[in-house]
């Protein structure tokens, strides 16, 4: 029809759309799903839900992401029958998480967490027995998902929020950034030990993730103090330790997190200021990293849009461009430890903690 | 003078519009509570305004000496600092002017000492000045002092036109001031006219030496006594009028600023470069603009939220600033067209981005809001992080500043140049709970320290950090440095 309406009309001809994709990130870029329209029809509810949360931040942060993609697929798979003629083992993977995943994937690029989750989900069926009934096999899988919840996240941050808690003394004042589940976690366990500490969130935009967490401390009646990334160079002065989330831990050291991070740990390094990044090994990836542009994921660039402000229709601008990036990069050499459940241990132990977790499997 | 749209909100416009009306104690005032309440801020605006009411309070001084005068300007400057002590370029700005003063009033002696000596001397540098004026010379020749600057319209907006206060003389022997100038120009009937008795004798007029469009190579040579006898009668003037013009020569320094800033622009700026720039400046914008006529490159602002992300927007997405409140530099600027629409990609981040995109960034440009003798500067926060983060990726930074904004005091205690804005940009009062149990912390600018700085690039030139401390010595008078607080004095 567009074709028709140019030949009746050639006066107003519709510019092309400019391409809005930053040069340097045009490998990363992938259309975000928000809606379940055009999903696939093997999708299960409870991941079509899922995948929409995940896709506005409703769920958020890769231990969330992990736990509530176990659980999701724990749904998929108790509501699952293997077809005549088809065992468990070969069917269930390709034939039925393939597309789940495929879908969470189109809503938001997975998290590394959740790699690992699903990889050692699909190493998981493929050892059930054969001739295993359906509903054994399924009930001993959902309780593998359990066990799997409970080990790797629920135990692990119990043990990392009380190695950490046991790092914060009397009259620290620890600086952390935007959101972590585990930092929040540490830092209230630290408090209800009796520890009597200052905490500094420092956040940004667009996500502003900081606010939240900001929020649930002073509720507890923690002191804290709260500004963006602007004021990062004034505070840091103040901070004498400084606790970092993890969205995963690279096999060569690198810490890769939401995006800023990278930005304290330097200036804290700066400032002679211990870095303590609290990371389940869970996130550990055998993948590396040297800069920010090779992994990393791009958020809609209309994210960045303020209601009102002159970025409103910022798509109309030839030439102007809009980038959103998720995650950066930290160097190795601004982090002096990470607390993980098996220990607290230099980032030059990654890739060991890594293998000796998959072996373990 | 730029033209003002009338407008209620108080804002430099305004003020300068009230300057031509008011008294002039209460246009003082008028500036003092401006300052105050931040309704003129940022660096240009505060100097524009520092530079008008100046010339307002030199015009009104009952002249009777100069040591007097000083005394004025120095009490107003004490006020106008104390009003805003952080707006660092007023106090520069009253500094220059106090340093132009002594400047003329010693010149003003000597001429009495060496009118015999040097009058043969006298004719040359200021022809060549003025001819210089006329070609727009982007900087002085070197043995003027960079005080003052070449301007088109300053013999135009003189009532006296006093160009040989550029002549580069020997300044030589200390006498009790001596108010009366021999050697100066005046402007009788739009004629330039040369006082000097010995001029008058042995000058030949040459066709460079008067402006074109004035009057013929001849005009010199028409003084008739009577004229002469009246300028005798005004010469106690000249010196006031000396000042005035000087003062002038200062505002038409900040109005060209970015041009001569930007002139050098191509050398610094290359083909397929990406730059990495921070909040919204008319310095770097109008820099990188020039270079755009001549290069395609990539400019990657970060938005330097919550203080300066507005401005930012409305500069990337070409939208007029007066739309937006508070914006009253732009009142006084013509509108700049946005980088984008000159061909240069334009990619906005947070700044939260900065250290991710750093490794491909070439160079780094900011702006600043005040620098300082040791080479630091003062700059919308974030600066710092930037500059650092630019450090650790091994990437030049480049700092584009007029020299006004050059500061010569030494804070050895960085915490008291840094302002603390309004937190509600960042909690709002949306956020209920949050206002109560949040202490919330809101920077407006950053100390940069001069080792994270690799270029200055001013009006004058390119420099580096380790050499500003020389500059400053260029423009300010030892003895002024600490004029607002006397006891601080060396």
């Amino acid at each position: 029809t567009r074709s028709q309406k140019a030949v009746a009309a050639p006066a107003p001809v519709e510019p092309k759309k400019e391409d809005k994709t930053v040069e340097f990130f045009r490998h990363l870029y992938k259309p975000r799903m928000t809606s379940i329209a055009g999903a696939s029809k093997d999708v299960h509810p409870a991941v079509l839900a899922l995948g929409l949360q995940m896709s506005n931040y409703t769920i958020c942060g890769s231990c969330a992401r992990l736990v509530a993609t176990l659980q999701a697929f724990k749904r998929v798979i108790e509501s699952y029958t293997t077809p005549p003629g088809n065992s468990l083992t070969r069917h269930l993977t390709s034939h039925v998480l393939s597309p789940q995943i495929e879908y969470l994937a189109s809503c938001r690029p997975l998290s590394i967490s959740m790699g690992n989750a699903i990889r050692w989900l699909k190493l998981e069926i493929s050892k059930v027995d054969i001739n295993t009934p359906d509903t054994t096999a399924k009930a001993d899988l959902c309780e593998a998902i359990d066990v799997f919840i409970r080990e790797r996240v629920t135990f692990a941050d119990q043990v990392i929020a009380s190695s950490a808690a046991e790092r914060i003394k009397d009259g620290d004042v620890i600086l952390t950034y935007a959101k972590s589940s585990i930092v929040q976690k540490s830092l209230v366990k630290a408090h209800e030990d009796g520890k009597k500490f200052r905490v500094i969130v420092v956040d940004s935009r667009p996500l502003h993730e900081g606010k939240h967490l900001a929020a649930a401390l002073a509720d507890l009646g923690i002191e804290v103090k709260y500004c963006l990334i602007n004021g990062l160079s004034h505070n840091i002065q103040d901070a004498t330790k400084v606790l970092l989330g993890a969205h995963a831990m690279m096999s060569n050291g690198r810490l890769f997190s939401r995006i800023g991070t990278a930005l304290v740990a330097m200036e804290a390094n700066e400032a002679d200021k211990p870095v303590l990044v609290l990371c389940e090994t869970i996130k550990f990836t055998e993948r590396v990293a040297l800069d920010s542009i090779v992994h990393n994921e791009i958020a809609p660039a209309d994210e960045l849009i303020i209601p009102g402000g002159a970025l409103e229709n910022w798509a109309d601008m030839k030439k102007l461009q809009l980038c959103n990036p998720m995650y950066d990069v930290t160097p190795a050499e601004y982090i002096q430890m990470i607390v993980t459940e098996s220990g607290n241990v230099p980032p030059t132990s990654v890739p060991v903690l890594h293998r000796l977790g998959n072996e373990s499997q | 003078m730029p033209s003002f749209q009338a407008g209620y909100a108080p804002n430099l416009g305004v003020f300068l519009k009230s300057l031509k009306t008011q008294q002039l104690e209460s246009s003082i005032e008028n500036l003092i509570s401006l300052l105050k309440r931040r309704q003129i801020k940022n660096s240009r605006p505060c100097a524009i305004a520092t530079a008008h009411l100046l010339l307002r309070v030199v015009a009104k001084f009952r002249w009777t000496d100069i040591g007097k005068l000083l005394e004025r300007i120095r009490e107003v400057g004490q006020r106008l600092i104390e009003a805003q002590p952080r707006e660092m370029v007023v106090g520069n700005i009253i500094r220059r002017v106090l340093g132009m003063i002594r400047d003329e009033a010693k010149e003003d002696r000597n001429e009495d000492v060496s009118d015999s000596a040097s009058n043969s001397q006298i004719g040359s540098p200021q022809r060549q000045h003025s001819d210089l004026g006329v070609a727009k010379a982007a900087a002085p020749p070197p043995t003027f002092s960079p005080l003052r600057f070449a301007s088109t319209d300053a013999s135009e907006l003189a009532e006296t036109s006093e160009d040989d206060v550029f002549g580069g003389r020997p300044q030589t022997g200390h006498r009790p001031p001596l108010l009366t100038s021999h050697t100066s120009f005046a402007v009788l009937n739009g004629v330039p006219v040369q006082q000097s008795m010995f001029n008058l004798l042995s000058a030949t007029p040459s066709p460079l030496a008067t402006p074109p469009g004035t009057s013929s190579p001849h005009g010199k040579s028409a003084v008739n006594a009577a004229s002469l006898a009246h300028k005798i009668a005004t010469t106690s003037k000249d010196l006031k009028a000396e000042v005035i013009s000087g003062i002038e020569e200062i505002i038409d320094e900040l109005d060209q600023v970015d041009d001569q800033i930007a002139a050098y622009a191509q050398e610094h700026i290359h083909s397929n470069e990406v730059i990495l720039t921070h909040s919204s400046s008319l310095s770097v914008q109008k820099f990188l603009l020039k270079a755009a006529d001549k290069r395609k490159f990539t400019v990657i602002v970060a938005e330097s939220y919550p203080n300066d992300h507005e401005a930012v927007h409305a500069a990337v997405t070409g939208k007029s600033k007066a739309n937006i409140e508070g914006a009253d530099e732009m009142s006084t600027e013509m509108f700049v067209k946005p980088l984008s629409s000159a061909g240069i990609t334009v990619i906005l981040i947070t700044d939260a981005s900065i250290f991710a995109i750093m490794s491909r960034v070439n160079k780094v440009i900011l702006a600043t809001h005040a620098v300082i003798a040791n080479g630091g500067l003062i700059a919308s926060a974030g600066a710092r992080i930037i500059a650092k983060a630019a450090k650790v990726h091994r990437t030049p930074v480049i700092v584009v500043s007029g020299v006004y904004k050059l500061s010569p005091e030494y804070p050895f205690e960085f915490e008291s140049l840094i302002e603390y804005g309004d937190p509600g940009a960042i909690v709002g009062y949306q956020d209920g709970a949050l206002v109560d149990n949040l202490e919330v912390d809101n920077p407006v600018y950053d100390y940069v320290p001069p080792d994270l700085v690799d270029l200055y690039i001013t009006n004058l030139g390119a420099h580096a950090p380790s050499y500003l401390y020389r500059i400053v010595a260029d423009h300010y008078k030892i003895e002024d440095i600490n004029f607002h607080n006397p006891e601080l004095q060396f």
